[in-house]
């Protein structure tokens, strides 16, 4: 009787296996199959020389170079804009707040991890309305809004892991430099932070990553399908993740669509990439904090 | 001299505390702020009449209904699979197998949101067109098929982690008393991480609910109550990205508003029940 | 093995050695044990008695970073055994080579259930029979009196020396042929450690019993021989 249960119960938990795999095979071997045909130069360069694209010199019409580039600078922009707040929020949090002020503050970052992205982008495109209003007129959904945005967005990211890195340091780390005579910050700078390198760093991974791939929030705050390379943070700019949706729901030629394969590629062996990045360098500064001599 | 530094340093990370806190608070205000007329006008009406504009209808009722049903169907299709998943990855699979399995669950949790959804339009649509010989395809059961596969991995992660937390204590004398792996899994294990399956269930059904793009993409936006799992159906979250080009100041606008509001508050139900539980779970554990 | 052993011995360890992370805890380990005896393991902190006592029922395997070589035999049903070969699967090992831990460690679940967990594993299903054996080892271990009127209760909060009889009792509800303890009355007070004793000098008539013991004076009560553990090796014996 028991053993058919448990007989059960183990083919029950291969099928699962089976079934998960066979889906994620599938997507990635049929975005593979029909977006590595348009895999060349001309996908993101559209016709144009990559020299004279990469400079500037001529803009590019049919390819996903300034989407590319607004995806770079888009990433770039909202991680340098959460990553100082995040980190000095993570640091308060773990080494200065008592326990009740952390528990509320710990609810508060929850929710907004939870808060879905597309409620952030509206956050984001209120705000700019806001301030069009209110301050000037000259504010509008731009590149520098989207940035904010995708800011707070990954925001509980950075400061959770930040947290998180610096509480699991063991009692004996904490309370060495400090019977040394080090003051508190003294402990922080030289000896919590850096054996908290490797969270801190996956969170930051994790952040790019979550930057890198997000359609929600852009949608809302100044994405468009076609703007060339921004000239400024205060101008529209393109997006890979856009894109893709774009082209899904508004291709008219065969060859639109392949581009919106190839794209699609792209973005997600941009964001394999930067998984696998996280998970080599974690791996690489553990071995480095274990066998430093 | 050094006090003086301890102490600036320390202020300007409350600072930064108070910045990023006061963004979640910002959020909500800016939600009901702009939602407030519409409020005004009715809650009720707002929550139960359906959302035809040219009618005077501004309603959120179908959206509601239809980002109720695909997260639920998600879910139910999600968490059966999930599980036998992350029994096979703690205890039934080999160990190289069980590592490699696990990788490739962690490799998908960075799969972006909007290759399911183009995937989805490209691959399964056509398939369940197919196979249900007619409709087009783009239904709840479409979309909550991609959702599943898209929190799973979020699932079987968690789930893992909640059976590696068993204490150790309780597998030595589950082994030593001649139980085998399934058995200390299933007798042992899994009673002890019941509260951290709850809790996964819970932070998976709030991804769901909060996913705008595979909704967006492949559930067929349609403004109609749905009657079947092969209808067309729009969610709260799709429905703020189709309106957000309407007329700045009209009640159509300001009914994403309320959409914004009223996921804010199921998100903020489904973190505050998580906390509960996690609360009890520390608690029995002392 | 060269020499001729007697008939009656249950247990035998050749050449064993054991590392954990790259560190030799046993040396060279070569020792026999005749069955229905009681055999004390003494030592110092850390010289490898409880590790000894886990490559008896293979739950180092548990460990990632544990290696181990040699060989070990075990007269089980009748038959000598090599523990360690595939055929012999590992839980019917454990079944019958029962283990008492250090520190107690109750299973998530009712007293009844924690005692009742063995016989549930290997299949047992008769309800009268498992309460009635349930009952006699609780007796067997001197904690039927104090918890005969809440078996539903949660085992985990009896106190430590009635969490430490319960684990004796459900380490006894299968009947092994082999009884490993590390410290089994380090929680007990003097009547419960008595009556312990007591039990262990009955069981010897039917088990082989290997205890690891910091106490010299319950060495000298209980014991029909003595192996002095030193760094890994064994010194005297």
């Amino acid at each position: 009787m028991k053993q058919a249960g448990e007989r059960l119960t183990i083919w029950y938990s291969w099928t699962c296996g089976l079934i998960l795999t066979a889906a994620v095979f599938s997507i990635l071997a049929y975005l593979l199959f029909k977006g590595a045909g348009a895999f060349h130069p001309k996908l993101i360069f559209g016709g144009v020389s990559p020299l004279k694209a990469v400079l500037l010199q001529q803009r590019v019409f049919d390819g996903l170079f300034p989407a590319v580039v607004g995806t770079l600078m888009l990433v770039s922009l909202s991680v340098s804009i959460a990553l100082p707040i995040g980190f000095a929020t993570g640091i308060y949090l773990a080494e200065y707040a008592d326990f009740r002020i952390k528990n509320a503050f710990n609810l508060i970052f929850d929710i907004l991890a939870g808060i879905p992205s597309i409620v952030v982008g509206l956050f984001g495109f209120a705000l700019a309305v806001f301030l069009h209003k209110h301050y000037s007129s000259s504010i509008q959904p731009c590149l520098l809004i989207s940035g904010l945005a995708l800011a707070f967005l990954v925001l509980p990211y950075i400061i959770r892991t930040t947290q998180i890195a610096l509480e699991s340091l063991s009692p004996e780390i904490r309370l060495t430099a400090l019977a040394l005579g080090a003051t508190k910050l003294q402990n922080l700078v030289y000896v919590l932070l850096p054996q908290s390198l490797t969270g801190m760093i996956s969170g930051v991974i994790l952040a790019i990553g979550r930057c890198a791939e997000d359609t929600a929030v852009i949608m809302l705050t100044g994405v468009v399908v076609a703007a060339g390379v921004p000239k400024s943070v205060f101008a529209p700019y393109e997006a890979l993740p856009f894109y893709i949706y774009y082209i899904s729901s508004q291709y008219t030629t065969p060859e639109e669509l392949m581009n919106g394969y190839g794209a699609a590629l792209l973005l997600l062996l941009l964001c394999l990439f930067l998984f696998a990045l996280a998970f080599v360098i974690k791996k690489r500064l553990s071995y480095l904090a274990f066998y430093r001599p | 001299m050094n006090n003086w530094k301890e102490r600036g340093i320390e202020k300007i990370f409350l600072l930064s505390t108070i910045i990023s806190s006061s963004i979640t608070l910002l959020i909500l205000g800016f939600m009901a702020y702009m939602a407030l007329p519409l409020l005004r006008g009715g809650l009720f009406r707002l929550l139960t009449e359906p959302w035809m504009p040219q009618q005077g209808f501004y309603g959120i009722y179908p959206m509601i209904v239809g980002t109720s049903v695909i997260s639920l169907l998600s879910l139910l299709i999600a968490f059966p699979v999930s599980l036998g998943c992350s029994f096979l990855i703690s205890s039934i699979g080999p160990k190289s197998l069980s590592a490699v399995f696990r990788r490739i669950v962690q490799m998908m949790t960075g799969i972006p949101t909007v290759i399911y959804g183009f995937v989805g339009i490209f691959l399964l649509v056509p398939l369940i067109r197919e196979f249900f010989q007619g409709g087009s395809g783009m239904c709840i059961l479409t979309a909550a098929l991609m959702l599943g596969v898209l929190i799973s991995p979020t699932m079987i992660l968690f789930f893992c982690d909640s059976f590696d937390r068993v204490p150790r204590s309780y597998i030595d004398a589950a082994d030593s008393l001649g139980a085998n792996r399934l058995q200390t899994l299933l007798y042992v294990i899994l009673p002890s991480a019941r509260e951290g399956i709850v809790i996964g269930v819970l932070l998976a059904f709030g991804r769901a609910m909060g996913d705008t793009l595979v909704s967006l993409m492949i559930a067929g936006n349609s403004i109609a109550e749905p009657k079947s799992i092969l209808d067309s159906v729009r969610t709260l979250t799709a429905h703020i990205a189709l309106v957000i080009a309407a007329d700045y100041e009209s009640p159509e606008f300001r009914s994403i508003f309320a959409c914004g509001l009223v996921l804010y508050l199921f998100i903020t139900i489904v973190i505050l029940a998580v906390r509960r539980l996690a609360f009890r779970k520390s608690e029995e554990r002392a | 093995m060269n020499t001729t052993l007697p008939d009656n011995t249950k247990i035998r360890v050749a050449d064993l050695n054991f590392f954990y992370r790259e560190r030799r805890i046993l040396q060279d380990l070569t020792v026999h044990f005749a069955e229905h005896s009681i055999t004390a393991l003494i030592g110092p902190s850390g010289a490898g008695k409880s590790t000894f006592l886990i490559t008896l029922n293979r739950l180092w395997e548990n460990l990632p970073e544990a290696r181990m070589s040699g060989k070990v035999e075990i007269t089980l049903g009748g038959l000598r055994r090599d523990i360690y070969q595939e055929a012999f699967p590992v839980t019917e090992l454990r079944r019958r080579v029962g283990m008492v831990f250090q520190t107690p460690n109750p299973l998530p679940m009712s007293i009844y259930k924690n005692v009742a967990f063995p016989l549930k594993m290997a299949g047992g299903t008769d309800q009268k029979e498992m309460r009635r054996k349930v009952e006699q080892t609780l007796k067997m271990a001197y904690l039927w009196e104090e918890v005969k009127d809440r078996m539903n209760d949660d085992a985990r909060k009896l106190s430590g020396g009635q969490q430490q009889r319960l684990c004796i009792a459900r380490a006894l509800v299968l009947e092994p042929e082999v009884l490993l303890m590390d410290e089994p009355t380090s929680s007990l007070d003097s009547t419960a450690t008595e009556v312990i004793e007591g039990l262990l000098l009955e069981l010897r008539k039917h088990m082989t019993i290997l205890v690891v013991s910091h106490y010299l004076d319950q060495v000298k009560r209980v014991a029909d021989r003595v192996v002095s553990f030193e760094e890994g090796a064994i010194v005297s014996s």
